[in-house]
């Protein structure tokens, strides 16, 4: 350990902070040292919060969103459609969809896209679930969110061809150009994915 | 340190931070080279959706002296393949042909007549013609050949001896190709060698004759490839499991 460098406890809660994505040993250290100078208080606040999350929050048993609860508050809103279903990969991109405002059915979350490279089958996923809460609630529609990768758009295609025999209607995001957006700066798949997905007005 | 321009195509890609990615890229020019493309998160960047799993671009690089990671600067897609994503076959098919680039190959040893074929097989992926499958094999004999793996079919890999047809012909991935009766020993991924699958083989070779591969022997070949692949890599690749012969 070079001269001047943290060690102990300090040094742990350094290490700790760089396990975290998007803080390097910099910001690792710029953190560990604003706790060092910090309110006792707003310490025992950070790790009350920290045991909540660890001990109180577990995955929603419908649509795998992190809740405290059996069920999320979603699940649980009457005025949002059970049979209308929104397939995300992760609970972030069930925040950013919620953000829209505009989807009132109910989601689920993969946990994950299928990833061969990765060892990331669809057992791993909870596909099966989804398949069960299809047939229980008689899903009409299933809105495919999965990210626009190659392995988002696989995911997808596994699961509307799981679904090819059923009378539930598969749809899957608009893609295209962003709204306030310039032709003139858009690239070309922009462009190419709105002229193919253009609708009547 | 040098700015270098190439084309290459995306074989692998990792989150490197909330806005950063790195990714592998198999190029013309340099072969395989890994780079960091800082921002490459992010919707509005110098990258695009240049980042995404087997898409072809045009790309810049700073080539960071002593085999660090690369910093690249600019991706423009010139080629999506996305047809792919409108069949698992071919999808699946397109993501072994980069695993076997990323896996079997080194850093920075180009080879352009296999980065030629890794994207003429895409192509023909997209397309569905020839048969999935069939093109799959011949881009996994082209790897083979272009690294110096092609296995040895004219004469016994065991013994060099003359290969004379008949029930104790095989093939031995850990021998390096077709084995006569003598050379069965050691047995390890041994089998037997039919007519027909020693032709398959020869054709599979030929750039003039691998199209007029006989569809029933496709299967045989896939075990037999699966075989060699895993032989080479030392391991069965990941996304093998994920192969399908559409028939």
């Amino acid at each position: 350990m070079a001269v001047g460098e943290p060690r102990g406890p300090l040094a742990s809660l350094i290490e700790e902070f760089c396990r975290l994505p998007g803080i390097g040993p910099k910001s690792a250290e710029r953190l560990a040292h604003h706790l060092l100078a910090a309110d006792p208080a707003q310490i025992s606040d950070l790790i009350a919060a920290l045991s909540r999350v660890r001990d109180g929050v577990h995955p929603c048993r419908t649509c795998f969103n992190p809740t405290e609860g059996d069920q999320c508050d979603i699940c649980l809103d009457p005025r949002r459609d059970p049979q209308v279903i929104c397939v995300v990969e992760q609970p972030k991109d069930l925040m950013a969809l919620e953000r829209a405002a505009v989807f009132k059915g109910q989601y689920h979350i993969l946990q994950g896209r299928i990833a061969p490279l990765e060892n990331v089958g669809p057992e791993k996923l909870t596909v099966d679930q989804l398949l069960r809460r299809i047939e229980e609630n008689q899903v009409r529609e299933l809105i495919m969110a999965t990210n626009p990768t190659i392995e988002g758009d696989g995911t997808a295609l596994y699961i509307s061809n799981l679904l090819a025999s059923t009378p539930v209607k598969i749809t899957r995001l608009a893609r295209g150009l962003a709204a306030g957006s310039h032709l003139e700066f858009a690239n070309r798949d922009a462009l190419a994915d709105a002229l193919e997905g253009r609708r009547t007005f | 340190m040098p700015t270098v321009s190439a084309t290459g195509l995306i074989i692998r890609g990792t989150d490197w931070s909330e806005t950063s990615r790195i990714v592998t890229l198999w190029t013309r020019e340099f072969g395989k080279v890994r780079a960091l493309a800082k921002g490459g998160r992010r919707p509005r960047s110098p990258f695009e959706s240049a980042l995404d799993l087997l898409t072809l671009c045009s790309i810049v690089l700073i080539r960071k002296p002593g085999g660090g990671l690369d910093l690249l600067t600019e991706a423009r897609a010139v080629e999506r393949f996305v047809g792919l994503r409108q069949s698992l076959t071919g999808l699946y098919a397109g993501v072994y042909v980069a695993e076997l680039l990323g896996d079997l190959t080194q850093d920075d040893d180009p080879h352009a007549t296999l980065f030629e074929e890794a994207v003429a097989t895409l192509t023909d992926l997209t397309a569905g013609t020839p048969p999935r499958m069939l093109r799959l094999l011949r881009f996994e004999m082209v790897l083979l050949r272009e690294l110096g793996y092609a296995p040895q079919l004219e004469a016994c890999a065991g013994c060099r001896g003359e290969l004379v047809p008949g029930p104790g012909l095989g093939f031995s991935p850990a021998a390096g190709g077709v084995v006569c009766g003598r050379c069965r020993v050691p047995p390890r991924g041994w089998r037997r060698l039919t007519p027909e699958l020693w032709l398959a083989l020869r054709q599979l070779v030929d750039e003039a004759s691998w199209k007029q591969v006989a569809a029933a022997a496709r299967r045989e070949l896939r075990g037999l490839m699966d075989g060699v692949v895993t032989e080479h890599l030392g391991h069965r690749p990941r996304s093998a499991a994920y192969l399908r012969d559409e028939g």
